[in-house]
């Protein structure tokens, strides 16, 4: 009995816990999400499907991660200058 | 060295808690380092062939010692497959 990820998007209120980061520090969350979002949208367009599914990494990091980190992280990604790997 | 050792605990056998709470206490800590250093997924040894090792634990797994008002078996993985 799982939610399909449309219905767990509609009803989303915030991040769930996640096991793999049980402790107070979050931050590795919010970039292993942010991450999930940009490797999820990459991996679903170069297999032609829909990519509505992703937006709920990009609804956990939104939620977790302060806001200028993300447009710090944005702006690295159009000049091309994000460390991450994705 | 031993040798010196077992002499002087012979000659004052009061000595011999003092060892056992002191090898205790080093063995209790070396255990725990030595845990954060393998076991930890934080920690990754091996950069090109694991390089994020938080990622392989499933959605369930517990790796605190006591977790307290967490019901580990209830979890299931959240997020799309890709």
């Amino acid at each position: 009995m799982s939610d399909t990820i449309d219905e767990k998007i509609k009803n989303y209120r915030t991040a769930p816990f996640d096991a793999r980061f049980p402790n107070t520090n979050q931050t590795r969350n919010c970039y292993q999400n942010y991450l999930d979002f940009h490797r999820c949208n990459k991996a679903l367009s170069a297999k032609d499907q829909d990519t509505a599914p992703c937006d709920w990494y990009q609804r956990v990091y939104m939620s977790l991660c302060p806001v200028s980190w993300v447009t710090k992280w944005d702006d690295q990604l159009e000049a091309g200058s994000f460390a991450g790997k994705i | 060295m031993l040798g010196v050792i077992a002499k002087q605990l012979k000659s004052h056998p009061a000595l011999i808690p003092l060892f056992i709470f002191i090898g205790g206490g080093a063995t209790m800590s070396i255990m725990y380092l030595s845990r954060l250093a393998l076991r930890n997924p934080d920690v990754s040894w091996d950069r090109k062939n694991n390089p994020e090792p938080w990622n392989n634990m499933k959605p369930n797994q517990q790796y605190k010692l006591f977790a307290v008002n967490m019901d580990y078996s209830k979890l299931k993985k959240e997020g799309p497959d890709f």
